[in-house]
């Protein structure tokens, strides 16, 4: 019988890597209960937002599209309103942080930070979720009254995970430079 | 990086300090259109009026009106006025419909139980108010 062999390289694991880590924190962050509907820490978007800062959004697109199929399918919410709402929170964050990476091609060195990253993906994050939700879910004028209350939870949740990523670049950059020499 | 202001062992840079600003601003401008503007997307077009067991009838929000109402304990009085809607009377013994003040937007309710009338207001968006899934 013939075997199969599937030719990896080094990205592969990486992305493979990440991918486990952000299921892994996702799925650990579903199971605590939220105080409200719709708010959640989002730590899963660490480690995308992690991909994207030191390796570009190729790595954080393919990341992030893995975290949300591997992960819905273990909870069983595969193709559910949750999975939709979760594939576009990912999809437009991304978006807004390429967007946001954008002006800043030719003067990397200018370009936001983890937490300014953190904070854009946050925002961008809660309204594709509560477009969608509005849109195809819960067509009603009233639901737009939570917009304010979503929007703050996602400032003040960006801030925190986005001082946990710069936490993460800092100590992995520095173990790397440790391991170079 | 020169231009770094450092806190509690994190860094912002200049790109960073902006987003946040910008951020705030957005929160605050969110805060008040949402909460504070007369925010509503879509306006209210027509009263849906239901009496027991009867099929629901619409009745158009331009024309001001009183309607008339029999219901299975007596009369109740429904008034029309510049786009909104209200009981102003009904023969049941709480009058929780009178109280309940004008309709307004597309969507708002009320009913008046022991009469059996109910009255809802259309608008020319939502056919359907939610939809309900599996977690």
């Amino acid at each position: 019988m013939k075997q199969l062999h599937f030719k990896t390289n080094h990205d592969d694991h990486l992305i493979a890597l990440l991918a486990a880590l952000a299921v892994t924190i996702h799925i650990i962050e579903s199971a605590f209960p939220s105080p409200l509907p719709g708010i959640k820490p989002g730590l899963a978007n660490v480690i995308t937002l992690f991909a994207f800062i030191q390796y570009g959004w190729k790595t954080a697109l393919q990341v992030s599209l893995l975290r949300v199929v591997i992960s819905s399918l273990l909870l069983g919410t595969f193709l559910s309103p949750t999975f939709l709402l979760s594939l576009s929170g990912a999809l437009l964050s991304l978006l807004a942080l390429v967007l946001t990476q954008l002006p800043f091609r030719r003067h990397p060195q200018h370009q936001p930070g983890a937490i300014g990253y953190a904070i854009i993906a946050a925002i961008s994050h809660m309204s594709g979720q509560f477009l969608v939700a509005w849109y195809f879910f819960i067509p009603h004028p009233g639901l737009f009254k939570l917009l304010p209350i979503f929007i703050t939870f996602a400032v003040l949740l960006g801030i925190v995970s986005g001082i946990i990523t710069q936490f993460l670049v800092k100590s992995i950059t520095q173990n790397l430079q440790l391991s170079d020499k | 990086m020169k231009s770094t202001l450092t806190f509690a062992k994190t860094s912002l840079n200049a790109a960073d300090i902006i987003i946040l600003f910008l951020a705030c601003a957005l929160t605050a401008w969110i805060y008040i259109t949402f909460w504070f503007g007369n925010h509503t997307s879509g306006s209210a077009e027509t009263l849906v009026l239901q009496v027991a067991q009867q099929p629901p009838e619409e009745y158009s929000l331009q024309d001001d009106r009183i309607i008339d109402i029999n219901g299975p304990i007596g009369h109740s009085l429904i008034e029309i006025k510049q786009g909104k809607a209200r009981f102003i009377h009904s023969a049941c013994r709480n009058q929780f419909c009178v109280f309940h003040g004008w309709l307004t937007t597309p969507g708002d309710t009320t009913a008046c139980l022991p009469n059996r009338i109910s009255i809802t207001l259309k608008g020319n968006l939502s056919e359907y108010d939610a939809l309900a899934g599996g977690q």
